[in-house]
């Protein structure tokens, strides 16, 4: 077998400079402190889960449709998974980089008999962090839903139009400070991050590269 | 808005001449609008002008001592102000690059370079006016009547004609990126929308936002308060009280120089937002709960002769002038008047020092004749006869209701004679839209703000019903209402379709909101007289040009109804939109008809209200495009992209001839990522596939693969690619690349409306993979050096199988063993994130046996010779199964499968076209795709769908849709070129011109 | 444009969806005759009224839905409401 080295894994979304390796994928090195950032979490897990009954992922998982909620899974350097109600019947788990046996097999666990797909997704969506004040602000430029606090608090969970492409929608405040997970189809990342870090230009966005464990 | 005081930037070599002096500015004005510390100098056809900051290009202009702007459209009689205004016709001028700006609105700018459009050779003698000297040979509908025959020549007219268009120009280079203007789009959801920010928007929007409303205020104007800020000092005290209370009341956005252009259904509001630093124009899309219309009103011109001179101006205009940019409009003043405002700027003329040398009052019957002068008012005729020597004539003969964002929620105005006005009929509105101020009635400032205060409380209130209902219709906060129930029932309230009240008694959490309306006052309405067109004839339609004798002339004509009349002759289709002339026409031409101004009606509103630029319209460009994870590979190894739908595509990569070689005679590989793959599991797959596919699915095996063909229910084709059994209950299907998003949705359409107690998951996963294909008589070798865990020889991993593996370090790749090429091939599917590695890998690692990457194009070469259609290409939208060269896996005795009624009665009848392979006998010429083939020289008997000339063969082969009696081996067919020449060609014994037998895949 | 109330999302912008026609039933393929299985592919009612019709949230939940809307006012409601035209 000849040696073609280690497989390292990369985003849709071109790193920017510095690229580095970390936990198998090549992420940007580059660090901000503005106040509105993008990051590229394409590294994070993702494992979907889909039923023929809603209510059975609703009961199992402990997460309604329509919302995204923190849950411990044991993993063992203590992250957490994040479960997003992504659609009727449908949840995506996110996790940290590298997780999916883990996943899966504490999803196998979870919904025992029940008639379950569970399909790793990892490599095929593209994952964006947007967070900073402005991000509401920012995704009004792409995205015709009303991202008020009555309408999308912290924690809601939808799927919808932004930059006219079909993105799912978390919205996932960190310490406080307001911060959206947008995740679309990975051949069309690059266009989502592009779009979105031109309608940041006039708020001052700013590039900020993956830390894993990132969930 | 203040500005920044900047140098003026001068361009080199530009004739600047004398800075001329404002001798007709006035000292400080109570409210004016300018800041006297920020001088600087713009550019007004080639020579230098100042200005002060929030200066209009018009009033820096008037302020200089200048009357004219503009020629008028037709006959090209000077003009200057009218309005003083936005709406202003007659100064409508190009700034730098920028033709059609409103400089009656628009700021003056340091160091723009400001120019009259369609004058020449210049504003002060245009050639074009000789127009005005045969203007009685330009009728209304002249163009129409002169010009329509004969026909041919229109386009020549046209050209002519143009040159007497008004309309600035457009600069011929695309400016740099960075010095392009910036277009921009965004939403949003304000749950109360006030247009108009004059003293009635102003008092809504507090109000509205004082009962917990988040409101936006747009004002078409650069400063909230309407007619207040060029009022006296009563005005101005209430509008000081106004703002502040807006500035501290949270949860106003306010937009200024900005204007809402049309309301649509749902409430959905497209607001144009104008004259940010960051942005030149930006389109707002907001959807409001509550629209609370308060648009004031639009002083009407009056129609007499010379009514178009420079120096006729609207009393608002006067009053603008003196009272927001300290400007004095004239010398001598002629005041026509039938109402306050008429007296008003009566007054504020006497105040500043113009000499008012008459009042004339059409409260008590007096009238005015003409306006004697051509480049300026010189006197003007009153009734009675007596001739005033002037230089100003102001009139104030009532008002028009912007009514059009109210008629575009369904109210129809109608006419009040004692008002002298249309005025909305309030309770034709959808409880989402509600008007205040002065376009509903008339009264003091303290009715007016009454009535404002209760509509925008009562908006609120609205708002809050309609938030309220979305709210609870959202999954998580009605998690307890399944589907279909209470939900779906609140989901229907909050778009409005039920009555925006009453929706129903509130569960859970959510508080319903208050269910009782506000009690809004009615606003009186004054007497005014009706005033429309003096004895004499005058211009109706400043911006078309349009007299009140072309009105009469058209009704004389037949056109007897005012959408006719408005279409024959132009008349409010000018950029002014009817905003300033539209009752006057309904007036006239009821006069001319006989009818009441009732009767008469008016023409329709339509967005949208303002001009708009086309940029604004575009935004920041949103087409999203799809990308492999080789793209920048490929990009860099100088592929030539191809455009495939949403997919950037290597078509080639310099010589497709070349590489479709590489592939016969070595190994090539292909990114074909793009290729549609849906995950299937569960127990009722089978099932599916049997319905879905036109082909027998319930004998494949594990770890083997199949090839199906899917038909719409009226038989045609839709799309094919092949399908592994990758367990008991779990398969993956691949579609084409183009039919990925619409298969889904077949698939999912279904199972969900007609099969719901099916048991199938579906999850798309086409990207979730990178996938290429190894083809080539050397591609078992290239790969058994990279994969590990399968063995790939040909009787443990035969063709049409599937197996996992892991290739090149990468765990989880699929393997499919398939050949569209027609050769020995493998189709790798590999996690995508390490598609650039195993792509590499596989260009290093089989540097010796000369593999090379080959694109769309010779995969196209490739297929073709090997008879291999492509849905889309070589089936259209009519093509049945049976038309398709697939008679032998279309399964009649299946119980049911998609399109299969339609199959029984196509296989019955043997109609339609059959797929046949078709060589031309001189196999140099390549008939083009689509050629028609041709029967007894003339009647169309088939086309062809694909040619190429084969590098293999190297002749020319196609593929043809041709007429069955035509479709056997042997068969000479003629085909008709593009160029009209015809070649003859043989219908060949298989569709595949290469290895029919398929040794070369079976390898 | 149009909010379309999604028993799922909630109300969304229509073109957040797919239109997929009015609603029809398949005839049975076994029994079908030419003239009913053709009815079913391209005859419309194309009422100016009340119509029921398949739309698809292509941009959302991903769910075909089954809506009454009125070609006339384009209000739109559940097909199992019975809400009156009161406009």
């Amino acid at each position: 077998m000849p040696d073609t080295g280690t497989p390292v894994a990369r985003s849709p979304i071109a790193t920017a400079p510095p690229e580095i390796v970390r936990a198998g994928w090549a992420v940007s090195g580059a660090r901000s402190g503005a106040v509105l950032t993008l990051t590229d979490c394409t590294p994070l897990t993702k494992v979907a889960v889909k039923a023929v009954d809603e209510q059975v992922l609703a009961t199992v998982l402990d997460v309604p449709f329509g919302r995204a909620a923190r849950q411990d899974w044991g993993l063992d350097d203590g992250a957490q998974v994040l479960v997003v109600g992504s659609g009727p019947g449908e949840r995506l788990v996110l996790a940290a980089p590298g997780r999916q046996t883990h996943v899966v097999d504490r999803l196998a666990q979870l919904t025992g008999d029940a008639l379950v797909s569970v399909v790793d997704l990892t490599h095929g969506r593209a994952l964006v962090r947007l967070a900073g004040g402005g991000s509401a602000r920012l995704l009004a430029h792409e995205c015709a839903v009303d991202l008020g606090e009555a309408m999308c608090p912290d924690g809601t969970a939808l799927r919808t139009a932004v930059a006219g492409l079909a993105t799912d929608f978390v919205r996932d405040d960190r310490a406080g400070m307001l911060s959206y997970l947008l995740h679309c189809e990975r051949s069309s990342g690059q266009y989502l991050f592009d779009s979105l870090r031109d309608a940041g230009v006039e708020l001052g966005a700013e590039v900020d590269g993956f830390v894993p464990p990132g969930i | 808005m203040r500005r920044t005081p900047t140098s003026p930037v001068r361009r080199p070599g530009r004739p600047t001449g004398t800075v001329p002096a404002m001798t007709m500015r006035l000292n400080p004005q109570a409210g004016e609008a300018i800041d006297r510390d920020d001088t600087f100098t713009f550019d007004w056809n080639g020579r230098s002008y100042p200005a002060y900051g929030g200066d209009t290009i018009a009033s820096a202009l008037t302020a200089c001592g200048e009357r004219i702007f503009s020629r008028s459209f037709k006959y090209h009689r000077p003009r200057g102000l009218l309005t003083a205004s936005h709406l202003d016709p007659g100064c409508i001028v190009q700034v730098d690059d920028e033709p059609n700006v409103r400089g009656g609105h628009r700021h003056a700018r340091a160091g723009s370079r400001v120019r009259s459009q369609d004058t020449w050779p210049s504003l002060r003698f245009d050639v074009k006016a000789a127009n005005g000297l045969v203007g009685r040979f330009l009728p209304a509908g002249f163009y129409y009547k002169t010009f329509i025959h004969p026909q041919p020549l229109w386009p020549a007219y046209e050209r002519v004609l143009q040159r007497f268009a008004h309309g600035g120009v457009l600069s011929a280079h695309t400016p740099a990126e960075a010095e392009r203007p910036r277009y921009d789009k965004r939403f949003a959801h304000p749950d109360v929308l006030v247009a108009g920010g004059g003293p009635a928007g102003m008092a809504a929007a507090v109000a509205a936002a004082r009962a917990g409303a988040q409101v936006l205020l747009v004002e078409e104007e650069h400063a909230l308060g309407g007619h207040l800020r060029w009022g006296g000092s009563a005005d101005l005290t209430a509008l000081a009280d106004l703002r502040d209370q807006v500035a501290v009341t949270p949860g106003i956005e306010v937009l200024t120089d900005s204007v809402v252009l049309g309301r649509y259904e749902g409430n959905w509001l497209s607001v144009l937002e104008r004259g940010r630093p960051d942005v030149h124009e930006r389109l707002v899309k907001a959807r409001a709960k509550s629209l609370v219309v308060a648009a004031g009103l639009i002083e009407r011109p009056y129609v007499f002769a010379g009514n178009d001179v420079p120096g006729v101006l609207l009393s608002t205009a006067a009053r603008r002038l003196v009272n927001l940019y300290a400007v004095k409009p004239g010398h001598r003043a002629v005041v026509f008047t039938a109402n306050a405002a008429g007296d008003a700027a009566a007054a504020d003329l006497e105040r500043v020092g113009v000499e008012v040398v008459h009042v004339e009052d059409a409260r008590h019957g007096g009238d005015l004749v003409r306006v004697l002068g051509r480049r300026g008012v010189r006197a003007v005729e009153v009734a009675g006869g007596a001739t005033y020597s002037c230089d100003l004539v102001v009139t104030a003969v009532g008002w028009t209701a912007p009514a059009s964002l109210l008629t575009m929620a369904g109210d129809v105005p109608t006419y009040d004679a004692r008002a002298a006005r249309f005025r909305p009929d309030t309770a034709r509105l959808p409880d989402d839209v509600l008007a205040t101020g002065v376009v509903v009635g008339d009264g003091d400032l303290e009715h007016l703000l009454a009535h404002a205060d209760a509509t925008g409380r009562e908006a609120a209130r609205r708002a809050a019903v309609v938030a309220w209902a979305w709210r609870t219709a959202l999954p998580h906060r009605a998690a307890e209402a399944p589907p279909g129930t209470e939900a779906a029932t609140r989901s229907e309230a909050a778009t409005g379709t039920s009555a925006a009240t009453g929706t129903g008694a509130a569960t859970g959490a959510e508080q319903a909101p208050d269910a009782d309306p506000v009690d809004v006052p009615d606003l009186p309405v004054d007497a005014h007289p009706e005033l429309f067109r003096a004895g004499t004839h005058g211009i109706v339609d400043f911006s078309e040009d349009v007299t009140s004798q072309d009105l009469l002339t058209a009704v004389d004509e037949g056109y007897r109804g005012v959408e006719l009349v408005k279409r024959y002759t132009t008349a409010t289709m000018g950029p002014t939109q009817g905003k300033l002339e539209i009752v006057n026409t309904v007036a006239i031409v009821a006069q001319a008809l006989g009818q009441s101004i009732q009767e008469t009606g008016t023409t329709t509103w339509r967005p949208p209200y303002a001009p708009v630029t086309l940029g604004a319209l575009a935004g920041r460009s949103r087409e999203p495009v799809r990308h492999s994870p080789m793209q920048l590979w490929h990009e860099r190894h100088g592929a030539v992209p191809l455009v495939a739908g949403a997919w950037i595509r290597p078509e080639h990569y310099g010589d497709p001839a070349g590489e479709a070689r590489t592939v016969r005679q070595r190994v090539g590989i292909i990114d074909v990522t793009p290729i549609g793959k849906l995950d299937l599991r569960g127990p009722d797959v089978a099932k599916l596939l049997e319905l879905v596919y036109v082909n027998r699915w319930s004998k494949l095996d594990v770890g083997r693969v199949r090839y199906g063909v899917m038909c719409a229910d009226d038989g045609v084709v839709l799309d094919d690619g092949v399908t592994a059994r990758l367990g008991d209950d779990h398969y993956l299907m691949s579609t084409t690349s183009s039919g990925a998003a619409a298969v889904w949705e077949w698939v999912e359409s279904w199972l969900q409306t007609e099969h719901p107690d099916w048991r199938v998951l579906v999850t798309p996963v086409t990207t979730a993979y990178a996938s290429i294909n190894v083809a080539g008589p050397r591609s078992r070798e290239l790969l058994s050096r990279l994969v590990e865990g399968v063995d790939l020889g040909p009787d443990d991993f035969g063709y049409m199988h599937v197996r996992t593996a892991r290739v090149a370090g990468v765990d989880g790749c699929v393997l499919w063993r398939i050949g569209f090429t027609g050769e020995l091939s493998y189709e790798v599917h590999v996690p995508a994130g390490y598609g650039l590695h195993v792509w590499e890998a596989l260009l290093d690692t089989g540097a010796d046996l000369g593999v090379r990457p080959f694109g769309v194009e010779a995969q196209r070469v490739l297929r073709l010779e090997k008879g291999h259609s492509i849905v889309g290409q070589d089936t259209d939208g009519l093509t049945r199964a049976f038309s398709a060269g697939l008679d032998g896996l279309v399964k009649l005795d299946k119980d049911d499968f998609v399109g299969r009624p339609e199959l029984t009665w196509q296989h019955e009848h043997g109609d339609g076209y059959r797929l046949v392979g078709l060589r031309p006998l001189d196999g140099s010429v390549v008939p083009a795709e689509g050629s028609q083939l041709v029967e007894d020289g003339q009647r169309i008997c088939g086309r062809v769908t694909s040619s190429r000339r084969s590098p293999t063969l190297g002749y020319s082969i196609c593929l043809a849709q041709v007429a069955a009696h035509l479709a056997s081996p042997g068969c000479r067919v003629s085909v008709r070129l593009p160029d009209g020449h015809t070649v003859a060609a043989v219908v060949t014994e298989h569709l595949a011109h290469v290895d029919p037998e398929g040794v070369r895949l079976r390898a | 444009m149009i909010l379309l109330p999604c028993p799922w999302c909630g109300p969304r912008g229509a073109d957040e969806f797919g239109y997929v026609g009015e609603s029809r039933v398949r005839p049975d393929p076994g029994s079908t005759t030419p003239a009913e299985w053709r009815a079913y592919l391209y005859h419309r009612r194309n009422t100016a009224g009340w119509t029921r019709e398949t739309w698809y949230h292509r941009m959302g939940c991903r769910r075909y839905l089954t809506l009454e809307r009125h070609t006339v006012s384009n209000q739109v409601r559940s097909p199992a409401g019975d809400v009156e035209d009161t406009r």
